[in-house]
């Protein structure tokens, strides 16, 4: 396999994720309540500070891309936060931005993998460009990202099914795993910055909190493990530690680690490369072994614990794409 | 053969209503056909009380964003979101089995739905909310009292009688400490309003009761279908309801333990209301279980699984208490687990609701609640009964044999609309053989004043049309009372009748409570 094809089908991996996990995170978030839902004590300032356009603001902080929306459009509305977010082919990590590059990406493999997967990449790609703003909210936007995640798990689905447990196969699910860990961290750091920038009440958070859950479809699992008691604290050692839970932190770099170590090399070099990334992976894989229930006690302490991790998945992101995809054209 | 309230259809206990208004169903004919045409409602402007207009059609100002929004909104768009709504019933399977003789395929319906919610005004809802708790609180204090020592019968308060001869008075609870001191778990109070909005007690529903599911489904599907509707009014969150149902089952936990093992036992699959649990057993966390998952050893109940016996705390049952135990109750049951009440008995498992509930949602019993509220709690009644005249006293038989003709008679030991009298459509004969019957044995009849369900609009191909209702307000009692903002309201679908009931076209709406004033 050309490195070339190793990175299109890591990218391929990844970009699916993401657009199924936008998809998941404004579902939900679309849903909430306006903020007074979360009954934050009202002083003055903070009346200002917590209108209903924080609740769209968080929505494009939980995705990373503030700062850009900012420049594009100013103020945070409903309709175009959910433009941005899902539309907007000015913005990279748009729904329909990564639909599309995963198309590209695919596009440069298609006689490499099974023809299903083009069919079905495709076809999510031909309805999304046909999609109009109007498409969005004349039913309802959960009906729309619900199609969306439909079509994500239809393709992942193809995927389980008929793609042989070579090579090509790790490279998408390593792109997918590091993506999905690295987004339930992005979530939580967002929810970290606005627990802390609202001062949350215990009991005022609940509503945020239980989005949260939902926007890694880990509510039910989570009354399983921590039955009523559900506390930021908690949810984050869920959501981070969790072993079987499949969003979680832990399984998705579990999985990452195992498809990596599947990955084979003939190139010298590169095993040595191949076994260096291993290497840093375990090193985040014990980072989270080791931690004492008091890392999760306290939000600040979290923040750390997020932010840490946050950074260890970019890093293993940059490390993949010196390890593998930049060696010129030797075979991998 | 089984207990209706959980093995028929969801809720099979309302004929009261039903048989009640029959007589008012003739004059509601008469005005119809003097209907108000103008605007996208159809209305007659009938002496009942309206959830959403006024009496001169005005909209009341806690439902103008919900009706402004109704009203603007184009008829393909809502029959698009209509066919949406039904779609998700069916693909989620949020529906309920009838079963009938001559079919070999039970059918399995979807619940109407009607997406008009019903809307309560804060302060209103204030005042159901402490209603229900103190209501709860008097019921649950009363059963206690009447497992041990039954204070309020030696004061003469309620009749010996009553209690001793009330088929769920169960013996086999009388001086039994249980967990918690929690007999009422989770219950569900049936409201009514009259002509004026007044709010009443209709019944008390403390034994095993159902329509949880369709409350917190209904609001998520309204949430995300309706989403423009619900985002734009204030509406007070129930996420936390279902977490709170879990506290109240994991307060009960023999000895405290801190991680009990829960679940819900269900007679299976066949029964109507199976989807309801599990819908709970999976929102909450818990086991899903029929009586032969169940295990009795050693005074203990325990689970068979995969890693072997593992044994229970608590057990929330969606069964009745006589299929509980065959040692115990009925012996050729099959549902339930041999040697539960021994176990029960010996405190080493607890059961939601606790056995014998039933003795306080007794028809003749429901005459007594608001005196329990005097009695335990030292308190008057927020909420009232709907007027009833407990016939044993000699001012009130008086008063009801020379008022038959205006009231309804209930003998107390019948249900399902069996042996009453409904006073204004009776005959001069049927109304002189209760008078016969009641002064013969009158502490078995009860009688009521006759009362006018209140009617809210629901959409029928476009059109509001106005519809009665009723509202069950759901009460979780564990270490603390929650009750769930704003219950069930069930409607009668059928134009002009007054039967809610799932099994005869009676269906349900999302019912808001409102964060503001």
């Amino acid at each position: 396999m050309l490195n070339r094809n190793a990175e299109a089908l890591f990218w391929m991996g990844r970009y699916m994720e993401r657009a199924e996990n936008h998809a998941r995170l404004i579902d939900v978030h679309y849903h909430l309540q306006a903020e007074h839902e979360l009954g934050l004590e009202r002083s003055p300032d903070h009346l200002e500070r917590i209108d209903s356009s924080t609740k769209w603001m968080r929505i494009v902080e939980a995705l990373g891309s503030r700062s850009n929306y900012e420049e594009q459009y100013g103020a945070f509305t409903e309709i175009d936060v959910l433009l941005y977010m899902t539309l907007d082919w000015g913005n990279e990590n748009s729904i329909v931005s990564c639909v599309s590059h995963a198309r590209g990406n695919l596009r440069t493999l298609r006689e490499k993998v099974p023809s299903e997967l083009w069919d079905s990449l495709n076809g999510f790609y031909l309805w999304l460009r046909e999609c109009q703003p109007d498409d969005l909210l004349r039913e309802s936007p959960h009906t729309f990202f619900g199609r969306i995640k439909d079509w994500a798990a239809l393709f992942l689905g193809l995927c389980q099914s008929v793609m042989p447990r070579e090579n090509e196969w790790h490279f998408i699910e390593c792109g997918r795993y590091l993506e999905r860990a690295e987004n339930t961290l992005r979530i939580l750091k967002s929810t970290i910055s606005a627990a802390c920038s609202e001062g949350w009440s215990h009991a005022a958070s609940y509503p945020y909190l239980q989005a949260v859950l939902k926007s890694v479809s880990g509510h039910q699992a989570f009354r399983r493990y921590y039955a009523d008691g559900i506390a930021i604290e908690a949810i984050f050692e869920f959501v981070i530690l969790n072993a079987v839970f499949p969003r979680s932190v832990q399984f998705s770099l579990h999985s990452l680690d195992e498809h990596l170590r599947l990955i084979e090399l003939q190139d010298k070099t590169l095993r040595t490369q191949h076994d260096r990334m291993i290497r840093q992976v375990g090193k985040v894989k014990a980072d989270l072994a080791c931690l004492e229930q008091d890392d999760f006690m306290l939000l600040d302490s979290n923040a750390v614990l997020v932010n840490h991790l946050f950074d260890a998945t970019q890093q293993l992101g940059v490390a993949f794409a010196k390890t593998f995809f930049r060696l010129g054209e030797a075979s991998a | 053969m089984f207990d209706s309230q959980e093995f028929g259809l969801l809720w099979e206990r309302n004929e009261y209503i039903e048989v009640k208004y029959r007589s008012c169903i003739m004059e509601e004919a008469i005005a119809m056909s003097r209907a108000n045409p103008s605007g996208s409602f159809y209305y007659d402007s009938q002496s009942y009380y309206d959830e959403m207009f006024t009496h001169d059609f005005s909209v009341r100002p806690h439902y103008n964003s919900v009706y402004s929004l109704f009203a603007h909104m184009p008829a393909s768009k809502l029959a698009a979101r209509q066919q949406a709504l039904h779609q998700r019933m069916i693909e989620e399977g949020i529906t309920f089995t009838l079963y009938s003789p001559n079919q070999q395929e039970p059918l399995e319906r979807t619940i109407p739905f009607d997406y008009i919610p019903r809307v309560i005004p804060k302060v209103e809802w204030d005042l159901i909310d402490r209603g229900v708790r103190q209501r709860i609180q008097a019921l649950n204090a009363f059963v206690h009292d009447i497992y041990h020592g039954q204070r309020m019968v030696r004061d003469g308060l309620i009749p010996r009688k009553m209690i001793l001869s009330n088929m769920y008075f169960r013996p086999e609870m009388v001086g039994l400490e249980i967990p918690a001191n929690v007999y009422i778990t989770a219950s569900g109070i049936d409201l009514i309003r009259d002509e004026n909005g007044q709010y009443y007690v209709l019944e008390d529903n403390l034994r095993t009761p159902s329509g949880f599911s369709y409350l917190f489904k209904g609001r998520t599907l309204m949430s995300e279908l309706f989403h423009d509707i619900y985002l734009s009014s204030s509406v007070q969150s129930i996420e936390r309801s279902i977490n709170c149902f879990l506290s109240s089952l994991r307060a009960l936990a023999p000895n405290g333990k801190k991680d009990p093992l829960i679940v819900l036992l269900t007679p299976g699959s066949y029964n109507a209301a199976y989807y309801e649990h599990t819908f709970l057993a999976q929102q909450m966390g818990i086991h899903l279980v029929e009586g032969r998952d169940l295990v009795y050893q050693d005074h203990k109940i325990y689970v068979r699984d995969l890693r072997g016996l593992r044994q229970v705390d608590v057990i929330y049952r969606r069964i009745d208490d006589p299929y509980l135990d065959p040692l115990a109750f009925h012996p050729d049951s099959l549902l339930g687990v041999p040697g539960l009440m021994n176990a029960y008995r010996a405190g080493n498992v607890a059961i939601a609701n606790a056995p014998g509930t039933g003795v306080a949602d007794d028809k003749a019993v429901y005459a007594y609640v608001p005196d329990m509220i005097r009695y335990y709690l030292g308190e008057e009644p927020v909420l009232h009964n709907v007027p009833t005249y407990i016939l044993a006293r000699k001012d009130e038989r008086e008063y009801a044999l020379a008022h038959l003709n205006e009231l309804v008679v209930k003998e107390t030991s019948l249900s399902g609309g069996y042996g009453m009298l409904i006073g204004p459509s009776a005959t001069s004969e049927e109304i002189r053989a209760f008078s016969t019957a009641i002064q013969r044995d009158p502490s078995r009849y009860i009688a009521q004043t006759t009362m006018k369900l209140s009617r809210a609009p629901v959409m029928i191909n476009g059109v509001m049309s106005p519809r009665h209702i009723d509202l069950r307000v759901f009460a979780l009692m564990g270490a603390e009372t929650h009750v769930i903002p704003g219950g069930l309201t069930r409607v009668a679908m059928k134009e002009g009748s007054l039967v809610v009931n799932s099994s005869q076209g009676g269906g349900v709406k999302d019912t808001w409570v409102l964060n503001d004033e």
